[in-house]
């Protein structure tokens, strides 16, 4: 966490170099969750790349008080959500499996990936809230920070996506109950 | 950590990314062009704090000089009236009210003349006059 913070203040001080090793140590993270998140593969690169290029210009504006990650999950979520809207599609419509960037990155399994029901599930949001706590571990206070929203929002959502997933595992289909949540 | 916990947790790893060398070689150069946003610096005050009676009595002879300004100008000139403007016509009231109550008056007149009548043949029934 100390590297992490060094790294950002020389990153401050105009070091490109040491943005690049903060760049190596999120890139695959953030790329994984990109893909959740947009239409193609390329655009989830695009929405990568303008995540750090945003990043390192307005690193000024990072407050050590939060997580590195969380700001920078933030902005990611912020690039993906413009490329969605310049592209006018609704992750919902646009995905079969040829197409689908996820489906790509995900090995044959007997059950459906959870992630993959999630995204069928869930609002973006609520998903968005899911991946951040279950797969990056954020307290609920980081997750909420990402999102932009209240604590008791996040909480509340949180366990709706719970209740909607555990649905869909114990039975090994989506229900109409599980459908509406989110 | 609860079986869900668990079981998204494997399968977010069992999502394959990896990012690739020419992608890694876009953001490099993509940083390299990038010049970061240096924080405001804090502008100096316009003035010291001390000045804020400078600021008042500034502002206090601004307003006395519009006011004398204001009052040396005389009277305001009389707007010029409208060329469009198109008088609207009131009905000769007066004449209305005349038409209405003439035929009341009328009345009136009858009935005072039927009284003096009634008056007189009583006062003849009973013997006032000669």
């Amino acid at each position: 966490m100390s590297d992490e913070l060094d790294l950002i203040n020389a990153a401050k001080a105009g070091s490109v170099d040491a943005f690049t090793e903060l760049v190596r140590s999120y890139r695959d993270r953030l790329l994984r969750f990109l893909l959740t998140r947009c239409a193609s593969y390329a655009d989830a690169e695009d929405a990568l790349q303008d995540t750090f290029i945003n990043a390192y210009r307005y690193l000024h504006s990072y407050n050590s008080q939060w997580r590195f990650s969380t700001w920078l999950y933030r902005i990611a979520i912020r690039n993906a959500g413009k490329l969605r809207t310049s592209h006018v599609t609704e992750i919902g419509e646009l995905r079969d499996d040829e197409s689908d960037p996820l489906i790509q990155c995900i090995a044959d399994s007997e059950r459906e990936n959870l992630w993959r029901s999630a995204r069928r599930l869930l609002s973006d949001e609520v998903y968005s809230a899911m991946w951040l706590r279950y797969v990056e571990d954020m307290s609920i206070n980081d997750v909420a920070a990402v999102l932009e929203r209240s604590n008791s929002w996040t909480k509340v959502n949180l366990m709706r996506g719970r209740r909607a997933l555990d649905a869909e595992l114990n039975r090994g289909g989506p229900t109409k109950e599980s459908e509406a949540y989110g | 950590m609860d079986k869900l916990a668990k079981q998204l947790r494997e399968d977010a790893a069992k999502i394959d990314v990896e990012v690739s060398a020419q992608l890694d070689d876009r953001i490099r150069a993509s940083l390299q062009g990038v010049t970061p946003e240096r924080p405001r610096e804090n502008l100096p005050p316009v003035k010291p704090r001390s000045m804020w009676w400078a600021s008042s009595l500034t502002g206090i002879g601004a307003a006395a000089a519009l006011i004398l300004v204001m009052n040396l100008n005389g009277p305001e000139p009389v707007a010029p009236q409208n060329e469009s403007f198109v008088p609207v016509l009131t009905p000769d009231l007066i004449f209305e009210r005349a038409m209405m109550t003439e035929p009341l008056e009328q009345e009136l007149e009858d009935l005072e003349a039927d009284l003096k009548k009634a008056e007189e043949a009583v006062k003849k029934e009973i013997g006032i006059f000669p």
